[in-house]
């Protein structure tokens, strides 16, 4: 395996070669972990700047005026569309604008809503909550689901479930996110023909939700078709790159030795293959868990589910520039964060990447 | 065996850390709205008592007797919170902006607060003209600059009086404080002061005269309540149950979620018919639909052709299809100019002759797209851009001012004019040195758009010109066809309020683009001095009959100068459950429309058949099922794995 490529191929910062086996091996093995962890942050931060960065220059490329844009189906008077521009702050030169906003973000004021006239810091941190309850359920489900039959799938490889299993994943994988909603939603939320429509048809809550510990089963009970359309179009990723690499293992010559020690299948598998196999879906899952912040765009506005997705959606509808940039560096440095732990759990799960 | 149910088990582990502090916070949310609920109670006791006394007083309206009625209905429902409570679940597409009034614009909102707040004025329910709500009658002073009204002797849901002090407050809140002037803000420019010579007399001195004074969009706000609030640009107006003046209460309201109101025991009028009103949001206008047929909703307004035939054919579903607010036109580059009267943008040259617009009119089959693009669920248009809804100020073209399709009339303006056809059949400038090729702007994903462009091409065919399309995203359609002017015709449309002065200005010399290239609010460009001769007077012509035939002038030089050219009105579609909704009244009372018009009428009007089952109960023992069969299914799946598991380790055995 050549793991250290595949977790990260951009970054300037060279892995530290090893101390020479020296005195205090143990301490030494330490101190690289930390000389990484270190060198890795650095980089991550070296990358959130530049997501700032890009993020100003990047939202001003939209065409259009937004004071213009905000107000599409209000007449305004110049005067008034002046007031807006300088509420927005867009009457600056771009050079101040840019400074201002450079300024703000490292203080962490993320800007004020156009459309929602509150701090977009705000209206992020209320919509976490519902988009942490839903990307967070169904990446649980969605790893252990792929890992568990990617493995099966691996260990008998050409078997009838093989075949099924990554078929049927491959297929959820390529159904557009969008489309599957709505299908499920037609289904089992509206009913068709004998099917009754037991689920809602949106959202997190209703009216008049139970309080206390039947609450839970309410939110549970909104939350069985987003999370089920959110799982069938990730869980494929899990299942092939486990699968791979659990192929890549079989044939190694350790588990061919564990076999002639006589182990049982069972224990070649778990005790011996699948932690080698393992390595490299721990970064997908730490890449995903970044992403868990963005939320589901197209999850979330089937179900009106109230989460950072849906925010993201309605503000490029907009256009919110408050609300876009700060959704996107959100969600960029989350994965920038996620990525630099991915690289560090790595090296320390791995003893190869310490020694390469 | 034993490992597999420990990994069962670490995975509803993990379930529950993730889905448990997100929901915690929820639920503490909830806790400190139930805490509400007791004091809400208590002051709407209150507040029935003295509606009881209010009623005496208003004896006179009528409604007195059904109102008290209704009170004591009020009470018996309080003591029996489940018993048959009259619910009425609204679906919009449109999330809640701000439910600050002085911060929203967005339609929800604005509806919202018109449920929750008294204006001065409202519109009639019949003939939509002005008529009183909060104010009971007013005067005018001979030079025109001083308006008194007399506000009416009304109470604040917590039962306080409705004085003028309280609209002097918001007035002169959104006058000087710019943080308040973002929803409004225009409606108060004209205002010179604003102040109460005693609790029931408002005096408003305007610096010009202002004949729409009495479509003021501005809800009054209670003063006492709001006083207090310090940044009102960072209000939430989130005190539960909100003070106001309206026929409902917001007693709730949850981010991209509902807001729920509860009917206002002491309201002038008298209290609703209905206990609750709960407003929903769907992002996604299918799902809206699906939820309406299932009956998760009650009615629904503002729905596009396609969404209104799905509704077809359910027996418990009125499809309700009415004339609308909006009017779908053609803006023609006719030469666009900044405001400093300075050329922008690349409009074909042959449009900036009224001849050339006018063959275009004739080329135009709008019957035909009425009954293709629209589905037939539209009106042609005869006239601009006030649609026939507005009875009142509706233009019609008649007679010699008439344009119908005509395709051999066009061609016989053109050849006229000089625009000899070559031998490709298109079109030359008089000059000879340019083709009528010309450029038809749409958004991108519009279906309907899609279908306008190919008609329209084929009929400007017909008359010698070639018409390509150009499809452009929304925010780049808006910049070039509102102030870069890089375009030659293009969609446009827009929703008429019941005074149509706001729409009538975006034709003004004074909204187009500044001289530094700034949008200023323009939908075509146009600067004519005859239009702007009339809107001026307009503007401070407070007799309504003469300032009706001064608007209908001014739509007549839209129409016959044809800056744009007005192709349909269409139908505003809704639908709504007839198990559900006993009664509704439009706004206007005959044919009007449901959701999204000015004022409360249809809300305040509605009727409720009673649920059959309490709804909490019933989606709560719905989720206990899906949660119990989802338990079983887990534990099935996992009983089915560890079976699996022992049979192929006893095989492996062998």
């Amino acid at each position: 395996m050549t793991a250290p490529s595949e977790v990260d191929p951009g970054t300037p910062f060279d892995v530290e070669p090893a101390g020479p086996a020296g005195p205090g091996g143990e301490r030494g093995a330490r101190r690289t972990v930390l000389r990484y962890a270190l060198a890795k942050a650095g980089g991550a931060v070296l990358s959130i700047g530049m997501v700032i960065v890009a993020t100003f220059f990047l939202f001003r490329l939209i065409p259009g005026d937004p004071a213009i844009a905000y107000t599409r189906d209000v007449p305004l008077d110049p005067a008034q569309l002046d007031r807006l521009r300088h509420q927005m702050g867009l009457d600056k030169p771009l050079m101040q604008q840019f400074l201002d906003f450079v300024g703000r973000t490292l203080t962490l004021d993320l800007g004020t809503s156009y459309e929602y006239k509150r701090p977009v810091a705000d209206l992020i941190a209320e919509r976490v909550g519902p988009t942490l309850v839903l990307v967070g359920t169904g990446l649980v489900i969605a790893v252990s689901l792929g890992l568990w039959q990617g493995t099966r799938a691996a260990w008998k490889h050409g078997s009838r479930f093989d075949r099924f299993s990554t078929g049927l994943s491959l297929v959820l994988w390529s159904v557009p996110t969008f489309w599957l909603g709505l299908l499920l939603l037609m289904v089992f939320a509206a009913g068709v023909g004998p099917i009754p429509g037991i689920f809602p048809t949106r959202g997190m809550e209703d009216v008049d939700a139970p309080d206390g510990p039947l609450y839970l089963l309410h939110v549970a009970h909104h939350l069985v078709l987003p999370c089920l359309t959110l799982v069938a179009v990730v869980y494929a990723q899990y299942l092939l790159v486990m699968r791979s690499s659990l192929l890549d293992e079989i044939g190694q010559d350790y588990v061919t030795t564990a076999r002639a020690k006589g182990l049982r299948d069972d224990q070649v598998r778990r005790r011996h293959a699948v932690p080698n196999a393992l390595l490299p879906t721990v970064t997908l899952v730490f890449i995903h868990i970044g992403f868990v912040v963005g939320g589901a765009v197209s999850v979330e506005t089937v179900y009106s589910w109230p989460g950072l997705g849906l925010l993201f959606y309605e503000a490029i509808q907009g256009p919110d520039f408050a609300v876009m940039q700060g959704t996107f560096m959100v969600v960029c440095t989350a994965v920038i964060v996620m990525n630099t732990l991915a690289d560090v759990a790595y090296h320390v799960l791995d003893p190869r990447v310490r020694s390469a | 065996m034993t490992r597999v149910g420990a990994r069962l088990a670490a995975l509803g582990l993990t379930l529950l850390l993730v889905a448990l502090p997100a929901a915690q916070a929820q639920a503490a949310q909830r806790a400190r709205t139930a805490q509400q609920v007791p004091r809400a109670e208590q002051s709407q006791a209150v507040r029935q008592a003295q509606a009881g006394q209010a009623k005496i007083g208003q004896a006179q309206t009528g409604q007195a007797q059904t109102g008290q009625e209704r009170a004591v209905g009020q009470a018996r429902a309080a003591r029996d919170p489940q018993g048959g409570k009259k619910i009425v679940r609204l679906g919009v597409t449109q999330s809640v902006d701000s439910m600050n009034p002085f911060l929203a614009v967005r339609l929800v909102s604005s509806s919202i607060h018109r449920w929750m707040y008294g204006y001065l004025t409202v519109p009639d329910s019949k003939t939509l003209k002005p008529s009183p709500d909060l104010a009971e009658s007013w005067e005018t002073s001979d030079d025109k600059l001083t308006w008194t009204f007399k506000i009416r002797d009304a109470k604040w849901s917590d039962g306080k009086p409705v004085t003028a002090q309280d609209a002097v407050w918001t007035f002169n809140t959104i006058m000087t404080v710019d943080a308040a002037k973002q929803a409004n803000g225009p409606a108060v420019e004209n205002f010179e002061s604003v102040t109460a010579t005693d609790d029931r007399t408002l005096v408003i001195k305007t610096k010009k005269p202002q004949a729409s004074m009495l479509e003021n969009p501005i809800p009054i706000m209670p003063k006492h309540v709001w006083e207090g609030v310090g940044d009102i640009g960072a209000f939430e107006n989130d005190r539960y149950p909100v003070v106001g003046s309206g026929p409902y209460i917001v007693v709730e309201h949850r981010k991209d979620a509902y807001v729920k109101l509860k009917a206002n025991p002491g309201y002038w009028r008298g209290a609703p018919k209905i206990d609750e009103l709960h407003v929903i949001f769907y992002q996604n206008p299918e799902a809206a639909n699906a939820g309406l047929k299932k009956g998760d909703i009650d009615l629904i307004g503002r729905l596009n052709a396609p969404q209104f035939e799905a509704l077809a054919g359910d027996p418990n579903i009125v499809q309700w299809n009415t004339p609308g607010r909006r009017a779908a036109y053609l803006q023609l580059n006719h030469g666009a100019q900044t405001i400093d009267n300075k050329p922008v943008g690349d409009g074909h040259p042959a449009l900036k002759d009224p001849r050339v617009r006018q063959a275009i009119h004739y080329a135009i089959d709008k019957q035909a797209l009425v009954d293709q693009v629209q589905n037939g669920l539209a009106t042609p248009a005869d006239g601009s851009i006030v649609p026939p809804m507005y009875q009142e100020f509706f233009w019609k073209a008649e007679g010699a001012d008439l344009v119908t399709h005509d395709a051999a009339k066009a061609n016989q303006i053109l050849d006229d004019a000089g625009y000899a056809k070559g031998s490709d059949g298109i079109r030359m400038m008089p000059d000879g040195k340019r083709k009528l090729e010309m450029r038809f702007s749409i958004h991108t994903d519009t279906p309907v758009e899609d279908k306008l462009a190919q008609f329209l091409t084929g009929w400007f065919k017909d008359i010698g010109i070639a018409l390509s399309t150009k499809k452009l995203d929304s925010n780049k359609f808006t910049e070039e066809t509102g102030f870069t002017g890089l375009f030659d015709i293009a969609i446009s449309g827009w929703s008429v309020n019941p005074d149509p002065e706001e729409v009538l200005a975006t034709h003004l010399c004074s909204r187009r683009p500044t001289a530094s290239g700034e949008g200023g609010g323009t939908e075509s460009f146009y600067c004519d001095p005859e239009y702007e001769r009339l809107y001026q007077q307009q503007l401070s012509e407070l007799d309504r009959p003469k300032r009706v035939e001064l608007i209908k002038q001014m739509q007549k030089r839209l129409y016959t100068d044809a800056p744009v050219i007005a192709l349909y009105y269409p139908n505003n579609l809704e639908g709504y459950r007839k198990d559900r909704i006993a009664a509704i009244t439009p706004i206007p009372e005959d044919k009007g429309i449901l959701y999204g018009g000015s004022g409360y009428w249809p809300v305040y009007s509605l009727q409720a058949a009673a649920l059959p089952a309490g709804p909490a109960d019933d989606g709560s023992s719905t989720g206990l099922i899906v949660g119990a069969v989802a338990v079983v299914a887990v534990l099935a799946a996992g009983g089915f794995l560890l079976t699996r598991r022992r049979r192929s380790v006893a095989d492996e055995r062998e």
